[in-house]
Parts: C-alpha cells; sequence; structure tokens
C-alpha cells in the first residue's frame, strides 16, 4: 500500500548512478535533438512510480547500490564513470532493467521537450483537438459500383 | 408511474476525463484500464476470468461502458437475426431486424449518428449526421481496400461530427476510450439520462443491488441494494427491469436465489449465465514508410470493412468478421507498445526503433461472430467477492474451432490488405487477451421457455413482472459492436411494455 510512512527516496549516490543508468536505456539521440532521459531528469519521475510499489523501490535501490558497487572494481568513480561499453555489460546482467524501462519510457514520452522534438504540440489533446482534412468520398466509387452486398431475409 | 434507477456508479466529470492532461496515456493503465481487476475503482466488482483466454472489460457509472467505448456503433444485419435458418447453426432470435429499424432510427438521433448513407452491406437507413473525418491514415487504408476491390465504408458512429441536440462537434483528439471531454461522443449519461431524468425519473447513485427477491406469488418484489454509505435497503417494485449486460446481470440473477427459485432467479431452464458470447478480436498493425497523422481522429471510428461477413463454407468456418480501422498511438502507447512487441530496445538503437514506429502505423481491428456455447458460461465464484460482500463472477469460456478458424483468416486477410496499402511489414496478435468488452447471450431471448431466460419482448418466462434489456438476451452475437442493438432492443421493449401495460403480467 502507498503511503507517506513506506516511502523510500534513494540517496545521493543511488540517484546519480540511476540517472546514469537512465541515460544508458534512452541516450541523447545522435543529432542531439532529443536528450538522454537521465538528462531530461526522469530521475525523480522514476522513483515516484516504483514507490507506488514499496518492495519494488527498496529492491531497486539495493540493485543500484549493487551495480555501483560491481563498477567500483572497474572504476574508483563508479557507475557513472564507467565507459560506455562497461556500463552495457554491467546493465545486460542486472536484474532491475525491466521496470525501469516501463517507466523510464512513460516518463520520457510525456515530456513536453520529447513531444516538441517529435513535430506535435506540447498540449493535452483537448480542449482544442487537431484539424483533420475534408473526407474524399470518391474513394468509394468502386464500392458504390457494387450491387447489393447484404442477404435478403 | 414512478421509475427509480439504483446505479452501482457514479455521475462522471467530463472537465476531469484524462485527455485534459498531458498524462492522458497512462489513464490506460489506472482508472481508465480496461480490465475491472486493474482499476480497481470502488465502483468496478473483480471478475475472475482466468478460466478465459479473454479478460472481461466494462465500466460500472452513469452511462456504464459508454462512458469509454469506441462508440462504433453498426447495426446488426437482417441475416444475423436468422443464424440457424440461413446458415444451419446457432438459433433465430424471435425478432428481425424490421421490427428493430424503426428503433434504430430512434436511437440513431437520441446518440447522434454519424456516417453515410448508401452502404451496400445494409438496406436502406437513416444516418442524422456525416461521416467522422477518415484523415490520412483512413483514406491510405481505403486505397488497399480498393486494390483488392473489397467493401468498406466510412463506420457508422456514436460521434457527433457538427453541433447536434446541443452537443459540440468532434475535435479529433483521439482520447475516446478515455471517457470525451468534449462531449461528442454518445454516452447515455449525455444523451438519454437528461431525457429521463426530466420526464421525471429518479436515478440513485452508487447503490449496488446484491439481489432480487420474489414474493410467494413468484412475482418480483423489488431489490435489496447497499446505498453510497454501504448501508443495507431494500427497494420495493411491481416491475423489475435489470440491466447488468452479460456478466452483472447472470450474476444478479444467480445471486437471487429462494425457494422459488434455488438456482438463481428466472433460471428454470438453467440458461441463466450460458452462452456466454465476446467477440474474438483479432488486431493486425502496418508498419508504413511514412506519417500517417494517426494519432488525430475518433480512435476506433474511422472505416469499416465486411468483405468476409456473411458465410462462405469454402472458407472452413461459418459465419465472419468484421474489419474496423483504429488510429494509431501516441508517444507513449508507440512506445509501451513497442517495448511489448520487442521492437522498441533500450540502448544504442532505441530512438532509430521508435522512429520506425511512431506515426508510422495503422491497423484494424477484427471482430469475430462469436457462436453460443453451453460451456461458455458466468457463475458465482465460490471466494471472490466485492467490496460488499457479493459473489464476484467467474467467467468459463474457450475459443471455439470455428473461431480459431476464422481468426486465423481474417489475421491473413488483414494482413493482405494492409500490404495492399503500402504497409511494409505488419504485427498481429489475436485473440486480443484484452478484449472483453462485448458481453453477450446470458438470459437468452426465445419463445420456448425451456431453452430461453426472456421472450421476444425481454419478460423473463419463469417472472412475468422482470425484463432484461441489455446485451445478455442477445441469441447470436453479430460481427458487429453490440451497443446499437443493445439500445434498440432496450428501447423496443420499453414500448412494448407500455404498449401493453394492460396485460403486462398475462
Amino acid at each position: 500500500m502507498d503511503n507517506e510512512s513506506n516511502k523510500r527516496d534513494l540517496s545521493n549516490e543511488e540517484s546519480r548512478v540511476l540517472t546514469s543508468v537512465l541515460d544508458e536505456i534512452i541516450p541523447p539521440s545522435t543529432d542531439r535533438r532529443l536528450p538522454g532521459a537521465g538528462q531530461l531528469g526522469l530521475a525523480g519521475y522514476v522513483v515516484e512510480a516504483l514507490q507506488k510499489a514499496p518492495e519494488l523501490i527498496v529492491m531497486v535501490a539495493q540493485g543500484l547500490s549493487d551495480l555501483d558497487n560491481q563498477a567500483r572494481s572497474r572504476n574508483a568513480s563508479g557507475f557513472a564513470a564507467l565507459a560506455r561499453e562497461d556500463k552495457l555489460r554491467l546493465l545486460n546482467e542486472w536484474g532491475f532493467l525491466l521496470p525501469l524501462t516501463l517507466h523510464t519510457y512513460t516518463g520520457y514520452y510525456q515530456h513536453a521537450r520529447v513531444i516538441e522534438a517529435l513535430g506535435l504540440e506540447a498540449r493535452p489533446p483537448h480542449p482544442e483537438g487537431y484539424h483533420m482534412e475534408p473526407n474524399d468520398l470518391s474513394l468509394l466509387d468502386p464500392v458504390r459500383r457494387r450491387a447489393k452486398l447484404y442477404r435478403e431475409c | 408511474m414512478n421509475i427509480l434507477c439504483l446505479e452501482q456508479g457514479d455521475w462522471m466529470k467530463p472537465e476531469s476525463y484524462p485527455g485534459m492532461r498531458m498524462d492522458w496515456e497512462l489513464s490506460q493503465l489506472g482508472d481508465f484500464a480496461l480490465s475491472p481487476n486493474a482499476r480497481g475503482r470502488r465502483e468496478d466488482y473483480p471478475v475472475n476470468d482466468s478460466a478465459s483466454p479473454i479478460q472481461a472489460s466494462m465500466f460500472n457509472a452513469v452511462g456504464g461502458s459508454t462512458i469509454m467505448y469506441a462508440a462504433h456503433f453498426p447495426r446488426f444485419h437482417p441475416s444475423d437475426f436468422q443464424v440457424k435458418t440461413l446458415d444451419g447453426v446457432a438459433d433465430d432470435w424471435p425478432v428481425d431486424y424490421q421490427r428493430l429499424a424503426p428503433f434504430y432510427d430512434v436511437n440513431a438521433h437520441m446518440m447522434g449518428v454519424s456516417g453515410l448513407a448508401g452502404d451496400p452491406m445494409y438496406p436502406p437507413k437513416t444516418v442524422p449526421l456525416p461521416p467522422v473525418a477518415l484523415g490520412k491514415l483512413g483514406e491510405t487504408l481505403a486505397k488497399g481496400f480498393n486494390r483488392l476491390g473489397w467493401h468498406w465504408w466510412p463506420s457508422d458512429s456514436a460521434i457527433t461530427t457538427q453541433e447536434h441536440e446541443g452537443r459540440a462537434p468532434c475535435i479529433n483528439a483521439g482520447t475516446c476510450l478515455l471517457g470525451c471531454a468534449q462531449g461528442a461522443k454518445a454516452s447515455t449519461d449525455i444523451t438519454y439520462w437528461p431525457a429521463a431524468l426530466r420526464q421525471g425519473v429518479r436515478l440513485k447513485t452508487r447503490c449496488r443491488v446484491r439481489e432480487i427477491t420474489v414474493a410467494a406469488n413468484g412475482m418480483a418484489d423489488g431489490v435489496i441494494y447497499y446505498d453510497a454509505d454501504g448501508v443495507e435497503r431494500r427497494q420495493q417494485a411491481h416491475v423489475v427491469v435489470v440491466a447488468c449486460n452479460g456478466i452483472g446481470t447472470p450474476r444478479l440473477l444467480l445471486n437471487s436465489r429462494s425457494t422459488l427459485f434455488p438456482d438463481g432467479l428466472a433460471n428454470r431452464s438453467g440458461l441463466v449465465g450460458r452462452n456466454l458470447m465476446f467477440h474474438p478480436y483479432a488486431m493486425v498493425t502496418g508498419i508504413f514508410d511514412e506519417p500517417l497523422e494517426g494519432y488525430k481522429g475518433p480512435t476506433g471510428c474511422c472505416i469499416m470493412s465486411q468483405e468476409f461477413y456473411e458465410t462462405d463454407v469454402a472458407r472452413g468456418f461459418v459465419r465472419g468478421y468484421s474489419f474496423e480501422i483504429v488510429r494509431s498511438f501516441g508517444p507513449v502507447s508507440t512506445a509501451m507498445r513497442g517495448m511489448q512487441w520487442g521492437r522498441i530496445p533500450w540502448g544504442a538503437d532505441h530512438h532509430r526503433a521508435f522512429a520506425e514506429l511512431f506515426d508510422r502505423t495503422a491497423g484494424m481491428v477484427v471482430i469475430c461472430e462469436d457462436l453460443p456455447e453451453h460451456s461458455n458460461r458466468v457463475t458465482l465464484d465460490p471466494d471472490l467477492k466485492d467490496s460488499d460482500g457479493i459473489p464476484a463472477p467467474k467467467v468459463t469460456y474457450r475459443l471455439s474451432e470455428n473461431s480459431s478458424k476464422m481468426l486465423e483468416h481474417c489475421v491473413a486477410r488483414a494482413t493482405e490488405v494492409l500490404e495492399a496499402a503500402g504497409a511494409k511489414e505488419t504485427v498481429a496478435e489475436a485473440p486480443l487477451p484484452f478484449a472483453g468488452w462485448h458481453l453477450m447471450g446470458t438470459a437468452r431471448m426465445g419463445t420456448d421457455p425451456t431453452t430461453s431466460v426472456v421472450n421476444e419482448w425481454g419478460r423473463c418466462h419463469d417472472v412475468r413482472n422482470l425484463f432484461i434489456i441489455d446485451g445478455s438476451i442477445f441469441v447470436t452475437a453479430a460481427a458487429v459492436n453490440p451497443t446499437n442493438t443493445i439500445q434498440a432492443l432496450a428501447l423496443y421493449i420499453a414500448d412494448t411494455m407500455k404498449k401493453n401495460l394492460a396485460t403486462l403480467f398475462d
């Protein structure tokens, strides 16, 4: 059950690792038009989403610590400082990517900056809606030329 | 006449529908999830559908499931009422298209149906409003149908495309399944209910009926319900009318046991809960090279094809199906679908993969006619209960061989037309597990009390002052969305009751 007393926040270190992980889940686009998910500041969104399942946030937080500790065996500065290929190798072995990926995707693709980069207006669908062109009903001409198609009863 | 309606849900507030928010797409996972088991709102009751490949979907509120339906609004065909006579399967209805036609017309006006007259797949019919916008997506697929020489037509939709009876026209927001803040999509809270309230009908919301009670003479004499505060109440009645649809109605009747009806109210035939029909759905999505603006326009209403609607035994199955073109997805839904399909990975290839799908998909759902099977049924779950302690419904359902063959055929044909329209690749899902939103057959209509639950005007054979006016009275399912026919039947039954008031219980 989600209540304030059960909420588990991440430490500063865990947040740093999470931000770095998010930038691997959705990295910046090669043309730099789209930011990485970590750069976009989605760590807070992802943590809030994970907190809805208190057991999960605890497990993910522990997982981030474990990830960082494993990284420190290769680089004393931890996961964020690893080379890309090393990060990917560790992430591919890590068990918590699925819930993080889902929440990263949902947070990323409702962010105004991303929506605008996709060529859409960063607004809800209502109340303006969208303009659509009038129908070209001449496309129906082949169907109109057919005989009655329903069965008489 | 004093009429009181007990509704277990409440009035919805259109101004708070998700389409007004930036995070609107996520509501599909929460308050507007298709399954009541996923939503868990106070108004919802759980459904045990673990013994079914198709999960049940319904919504409790003033307006019911019309709050979140797509408003696709085709009529049945004349042949849909005579499946036994024409194709030797299932049963014929005790009413026909001609009997219901005037009520379809009334309903078209009340709901504000848009579409186009002249469809060769139907007898001539009136359509009050012009069709919804097809858009680039719709016209692209229409050209695919034309290349194959197949039938297609703009969908009949319960969506106003012009101002109608004080309702504003559709603004193509694409949020239909999450409630329509514009009021263009017809839900019964904004169409029939205002008229009913003006006529003096009383409505009590957040009142959940537990059982219908009977007197010693075998007539229904009222209901027991839990009010908005959870207090048990009794409401007496001279006539009881049930509209809880294909899962809620048998649940209520089965829970209304008495010494006169030990197997559930109005169930001497043993058929309450039996012959549950969903429509097995397939969904086939095409991936195109060009943007299709599929996020614009009514979500589930665009064009429909019934090229394979009627029986052709050469196909290896009987009856048939409808293609219904559906719009595409917003950014969040594209990402989630792509993740589900394994096509949008995390990492270096993410942006390329996303760009390949976003605004470049178009597809269709396929509605397959489901034949009634005695073993497909709704019973009361022995353990699961709702928040008022009322036994939950249990759904037991299996896909028939006829349905399985039909699904195989329709996926192949859908792929064919998507390729003809220019799709470079297709993704098919069949049956759709979350598509149990058409609930029919579980208190079927008929003239023989041993093989039906209600008569030809909705009156229970066993209880002459108990009427059922929802999808549970369907004899067969057709291969179209049922709401228009449910409403036409309800109007017809009400009209018949009104004309026979003096002899209503004879």
